[in-house]
């Protein structure tokens, strides 16, 4: 039976499963969504896995691989969608929806925000002047790195090696694996090309 | 129909049995897959009619369980697993000849 700690899991896990699916196509959606919920359920309540606690620490793995399942579905259905009918590309750009804008808007003025108070407390912390120089090509070399990851992470592969590796070799060699990743291993975000772009 | 290892496990587990049912969860522990590799391979399969999936009916006596859908191998889908899993080692053993031949073969054709 359900005992009480995985009542408000399972609302927790319900609720990760529900986001996702809102990413998928319309027709598959629901049916998606009832199927993973009753999964997150047979895992909570799976009397076999013992401790208890490990039934939770599965069924939050289980959302973090659904997320990963419905990028892959997703693009599996664009790429069939733009193989049968072009007209949903004919702009060419990827569509965001406005939720997802606000979001991004929101985090935009987060990191924003940090990294003002980020300079403004260095440079109260080091009032000398030597040492800016030193502090400048450290953050660059920081931004930089994020700049690259965040290309990793949204790209859907990468050239030679392995996202994984590239995203390793980056952060080990901070400015060369960075400008090997840019200039041999990038192919690209995963967007929705338009119809007269050729698949990479 | 290229046979990854992720792929030749999912199929071992189905092939074991292929008239049962089997729901995500009990695959995910057969097959030690994540859930993130395993539904999108599944809907791969599904598409390809290899794999057909049903709804299980609300039983009264699963006390407030959520109905689970339930996979398994279409009768097509357990010959082409069948056959794709008895290549594999037979793959395995050939690659490794095919790599030490033609070695043999271009030196008797160009000398």
């Amino acid at each position: 039976m359900v005992s009480g700690t995985t009542r408000p899991l399972q609302r927790v896990a319900e609720r990760l499963i529900h986001g996702a699916c809102r990413r998928l196509p319309a027709d598959v959606r629901s049916e998606r969504c009832r199927e993973w919920t009753a999964e997150v359920s047979a895992i909570l309540n799976d009397e076999s896995t013992r401790p208890s606690w490990l039934r939770g620490l599965r069924a939050l793995a289980f959302c973090a691989g659904i997320s990963r399942a419905v990028r892959q579905l997703r693009r599996s259905a664009l790429a069939g969608s733009r193989r049968s009918t072009n007209s949903q590309w004919r702009s060419g750009a990827p569509r965001t929806r406005p939720s997802d804008m606000a979001v991004r808007i929101c985090a935009g003025l987060v990191v924003w925000v940090v990294v003002v108070a980020g300079i403004i407390t260095v440079l109260i912390a080091y009032p000398d002047p030597r040492g800016w120089p030193f502090l400048l090509v450290v953050a660059l070399g920081i931004g930089f790195d994020a700049y690259c990851l965040a290309d990793i992470a949204r790209a859907s592969e990468a050239r030679y090696l392995s996202r994984r590796t590239w995203a390793l070799l980056c952060l080990v060699q901070i400015p060369l694996g960075g400008i090997l990743y840019l200039c041999i291993g990038r192919i690209g975000p995963a967007r929705p090309l338009s119809p007269n772009q050729t698949r990479p | 129909m290229k046979l990854t290892g992720r792929l030749e496990r999912v199929l071992t587990v189905l092939v074991a049995d292929p008239a049962a049912p089997h729901y995500g969860y009990d695959l995910m522990k057969a097959t030690r897959l994540p859930s993130g590799t395993l539904y999108p391979m599944l809907a791969r399969l599904q598409q390809e009619g290899l794999v057909d999936s049903e709804w299980e009916d609300a039983r009264p006596d699963a006390a407030g369980r959520p109905p689970r859908k339930y996979y398994r191998l279409t009768a097509e889908g357990a010959r082409v697993a069948r056959f794709e899993l008895a290549q594999v080692p037979a793959a395995r053993g050939r690659t490794r000849h095919v790599a030490a031949r033609p070695a043999h073969g271009t030196h008797g054709n160009a000398w």
